[in-house]
């Protein structure tokens, strides 16, 4: 079986005025969790769209399960769930009767899960869809698309609106789907801290490329910021490799992605000074790294 | 076994998780030859990705905590208590480091520190602090 569900080389894709994707590569691999973030209008909605098979590149390739997503036939799109960012759902009355619609397209629906779903999230079945409130409305989405056990979930910001006693139900149940390791999940969300919690990989889309695509733990570990201070002369002018430097008389403020956990004691030593290592947590590193972009 | 996660923090989810068990190995909670929770179990106790939970039971297999019985799961490893002064040692190495680096931005001198340090484990260790 192939270790790679989504494989994304070189697309690019714009719509008729400057591009949106400007070469973006990545891979999801089964049993992952991939958190793909990035500023608004980076290209998030645009990516998740051309892995659902509803936009396609203008150059590059899309494999989703081994296909191009583009063509695909009615099982494989049954193998892919999707819940769009601005998931407007059919309507059709009462949620009874769009969970009955919907279960009868999909032969692997999982019944059980989807009341069950349905009743943790406090989503009455007699209710009208159009009357439930925005987090339901994005519950429901989210529970249609999990009902089938899709090999693939691509989600486009899934936490939007929702409270925070739903968001970890809702997290629960992505690390319920993967746990057999074979499905993957790809989520777009600015919500960094559920990103920290759930996923394995991260993706960090910007300018239309991603500038970060690596294992979470690795990125957290590498990417650190450094006190240097107690300099016999004066602090240097710049640190190189530095991703930003701060300064204040002699002490110098650097964010650095480092090759090796005795990287701060070789760069004070090189630099005659002392040093004090701080992690960052996702939401640092990703401002550091986005700043200047788009 | 129970699990406090702060995802939020710096320090990446697996070295969180991997520290608080590798804890209750060293002092003792975890007896030799006990089962520790499948990966699976691990990852939904502690709301984890099973990724991460897999992780920590290769780092706490190559620090000779834990061995992996082939069908049957993952054990505290019979001579975890031998086998783990170089994990004692790499448990306190970065709470220790912190300690040193304030000593010196404090310019407290090193016999100075060595004192200081003998006294609040005397201190701790006859219990007059707890």
């Amino acid at each position: 079986m192939n270790t790679e569900a989504i494989i994304v080389e070189n697309i690019t894709r714009g719509y008729g005025g400057p591009p949106v994707l400007q070469g973006l590569d990545f891979r999801v691999s089964r049993g992952s969790i991939y958190g793909f973030l990035g500023r608004n209008g980076s290209g998030k909605t645009t990516a998740l769209k051309t892995l659902a098979g509803l936009i396609r590149p203008e150059s590059g390739s899309v494999r989703v399960l081994g296909g191009d997503p583009w063509t695909f036939g009615a099982g494989e799109r049954q193998r892919v769930g999707y819940v769009s960012e601005k998931q407007s759902l059919p309507p059709l009355g009462r949620v009874a009767k769009l969970v009955k619609f919907c279960a009868q397209l999909y032969p692997a629906w999982d019944h059980e899960l989807c009341d069950g779903l349905l009743n943790r999230f406090q989503i009455p079945l007699k209710s009208r869809v159009a009357k439930l409130s925005l987090g339901q409305q994005r519950l429901l989405a989210f529970v249609l698309a999990l009902a089938p056990r899709p090999d693939v979930l691509l989600l486009d910001e899934p936490a939007a609106n929702l409270d925070v006693v739903a968001r970890r139900e809702f997290l629960d149940q992505i690390l319920e789907l993967i746990r057999d390791g074979k499905k993957s999940v790809l989520f777009s969300t600015h919500i960094l801290s559920d990103v920290e919690r759930v996923a394995d990989r991260v993706g960090i889309l910007s300018d239309g490329k991603l500038v970060v695509d690596e294992s979470l733990d690795d990125l957290k570990e590498s990417v650190r910021q450094l006190r240097f201070f107690g300099f016999q002369g004066p602090p240097p002018a710049e640190i190189p490799g530095a991703l930003r430097v701060r300064r204040d008389k002699n002490e110098l403020m650097a964010v650095l992605r480092l090759n090796g956990p005795d990287a701060p004691a070789q760069i004070a030593a090189r630099l005659g000074c002392q040093v004090e290592d701080n992690p960052l947590s996702l939401e640092d590193l990703f401002i550091e790294l986005t700043r200047n972009s788009r | 076994m129970l699990i406090a996660l702060h995802p939020s923090s710096g320090v990446p989810v697996y070295r969180q998780v991997l520290q608080q068990v590798r804890e209750r190995i060293l002092g003792g909670q975890l007896k030799r030859g006990e089962q520790l929770p499948s990966v699976r179990e691990l990852s939904a106790m502690a709301g984890i990705n099973p990724l991460t939970a897999a992780k920590v039971y290769q780092f706490l297999e190559a620090e000779g905590l834990v061995e992996t019985r082939r069908g049957q799961g993952t054990f505290v490893a019979g001579d975890a208590k031998k086998l783990s002064a170089a994990s004692r040692r790499a448990e306190i190495e970065p709470a220790l480091r912190q300690l040193v680096a304030e000593a010196i931005h404090l310019g407290i001198e090193r016999g100075d520190l060595q004192r200081l340090v003998a006294a609040t484990f005397e201190s701790i260790k006859s219990g007059e602090n707890l």
